[in-house]
């Protein structure tokens, strides 16, 4: 068939494609409830076809350039990601994120160890070595420390600022903390190493620091709630940039561009995951940590509750999609 | 053909041709985002600032949002395009060249901390030269591309002259050959366009004006006008 007539037969059918796919970039939701909208797949693979007929026959860049251009625009309609399901987002939440955490565990347990095991060296060395606090922090910093979590305040773990003002700033903080922490282990891990052992001979050195003089009574009322997000998210974060830079280093049975896509995959819903635990973690530390006058049963009840349903839901979460996966 | 052009067989048997942007589009695409994120930032907080420190939360949490969430929401909900990029008319695909879905465009977006390594995105410079498809090293890991979304022109209507058969024995690239001389002539000068078809005046016999007229009566008989 010579081109001319092929495209005399067509033209119509394609313009009209060509109408409504421009109608789609334009007014998605107008288009996409148009009677077109049922029949667009068959359609889609009918110009699919002409393309391909088109090119074999060596037909001229007038139509085969036409006709690619309208298959691009139809691919990225027909494969275009699914809209968010709340259902979704839910069920990875509440059972695929401890799954998949499960799953990295040996990832996640060195980083667990990255970080607890400096933090608790540096709490518990600073009971006897009182000085060695000046090593770790500046005397303004100690100073500032100090100031926070004075037991005189009546609002503990900050100097000055409004709930809402230390909400934005904890977001900020700490998920930008923990998405760095991911992100820098793709340096063979270097990164997240580092940011994991720095972290905590920080946490440690300031809790050390405070008990030693006194202070405990405030600071502990204030992190012990909180913490069960935020120190578990941190560990998150930091095991799956381990798993990032562990990949890159040893990839095991699969070629290094695959096996960093597969481990790239796991690590970015693990930071999700981290995310939505420290949004939970900042919500608490600036409405409820913060407040002084409540008794220390509730303050420490709550927090072991934390403690314990943050750590059963890694531990249990998901487990019966899984073993009714047989997975 | 381009070298940067990748192409991908689709589930339908066709062929798309994606091309892959360079650093540069992509650099300008960045500074158009981060001015307008910079500008937006600085407008919010004016009025915000009246709020005092509960104004610095909610400007925490915008800086938040702009930061890390403004690029994940633009690629996954808004054709894969920020601002920047439809600016420049650059697009995030998928390595397959279907539209980036939400774990892959967190990720890239997640590992521009390294790329932006150190300083001025030196790491990512480096990986985009190293790549044949000028991926930066959070594209490589979470299987994405970054291409010009803007459709090549489409090729114009051969002129209409009074068809001509070409003598017999032309194999199919060369009968393809004229009709895109047939295609290209008016965007060429004719002066140009006589100088190509006197290349091919054992072909028409004929050079200059007459040359020209002839491989366009070709070209119309090719596309089969009578």
């Amino acid at each position: 068939m010579k081109q001319e007539r092929f495209v005399a037969l067509h033209r119509e059918a394609w313009s009209e494609l060509q109408h409504w796919l421009d109608l789609v970039d334009s007014k998605p939701r107008q288009a996409l409830r148009d009677a077109r909208a049922s029949g667009f797949p068959v359609e889609y693979r009918r110009l699919c076809h002409h393309l391909a007929l088109a090119r074999a026959r060596g037909y001229s860049g007038e139509v085969t350039d036409r006709l690619q251009r309208m298959v691009q625009q139809g691919h990225r309609l027909l494969y275009r990601p699914p809209a968010p399901r709340w259902h979704r987002a839910l069920s990875f939440l509440v059972a695929g994120f401890p799954r998949l955490v499960r799953s990295e565990w040996r990832c996640m347990a060195a980083a667990a160890v990255l970080f607890f095991a400096p933090a608790l060296f540096c709490l518990v060395a600073l009971q006897f070595h009182p000085q060695w606090a000046h090593s770790i922090f500046g005397s303004a910093q100690l100073a500032e420390f100090e100031k926070m979590y004075d037991p005189a305040n009546h609002r503990i773990g900050r100097s000055s600022g409004t709930d809402l003002a230390m909400f934005g700033h904890y977001v900020m903080n700490n998920v930008s903390i923990a998405f760095r922490t991911f992100a820098s282990g793709l340096a063979l891990g270097v990164g997240a190493v580092y940011v994991l052992a720095a972290n905590g001979v920080i946490i440690g050195g300031v809790a050390g620091h405070l008990t030693q003089m006194g202070y405990g009574g405030p600071f502990w009322r204030f992190v012990a709630a909180h913490a069960a997000f935020e120190l578990t998210a941190l560990v998150i974060a930091g095991g799956a940039g381990l798993k990032l830079g562990l990949t890159l280093l040893a990839p095991g049975r699969q070629r290094r561009g695959p096996a960093m896509v597969a481990a790239g995959w796991i690590g970015a819903q693990l930071a999700l995951g981290a995310f939505a635990m420290l949004l939970i973690a900042a919500a608490i530390e600036a409405f409820w940590s913060s407040v002084a006058w409540f008794p220390d049963l509730l303050k420490f009840g709550s927090a072991a509750l934390l403690w314990l349903l943050v750590l059963g839901w890694l531990w249990r979460g998901g487990a019966q999609a899984e073993g009714g996966d047989g997975a | 053909m381009l070298d940067t052009l990748r192409q991908i067989e689709t589930p339908e048997g066709v062929f798309l041709r994606l091309r892959a942007a360079g650093a540069l589009p992509r650099a300008q695409a960045w500074t158009i985002d981060f001015v307008l994120r910079l500008v937006v930032f600085s407008a919010a907080m004016i009025p915000l600032s009246l709020f005092g420190s509960a104004g610095s939360g909610v400007g925490a949490l915008l800086m938040f949002v702009l930061m890390w969430a403004y690029a994940v929401v633009c690629e996954v909900w808004f054709g894969g395009q920020t601002l920047g990029k439809r600016a420049m008319g650059l697009r995030v695909v998928s390595a397959d060249g279907a539209p980036v879905t939400l774990v892959p465009s967190v990720l890239r977006n997640l590992l521009r901390v390294v790329d932006i390594l150190p300083g001025v995105y030196a790491v990512g410079l480096a990986s985009t030269l190293i790549d044949p498809y000028g991926r930066r090293l959070g594209d490589v890991i979470a299987g994405t591309l970054v291409i010009h979304g803007g459709e090549l022109p489409v090729g114009s209507q051969v002129p209409k002259v009074a068809p001509m058969a070409p003598p017999p024995g032309l194999a199919p690239d060369e009968q393809a050959v004229i009709v895109e001389f047939a295609e290209r002539c008016g965007q060429l000068t004719p002066q140009r366009q006589q100088e190509l078809a006197d290349l091919l005046q054992p072909l028409t016999g004929c050079s200059g004006e007459a040359g020209v007229q002839r491989l366009l009566g070709y070209a119309n008989w090719l596309l089969g006008r009578t």
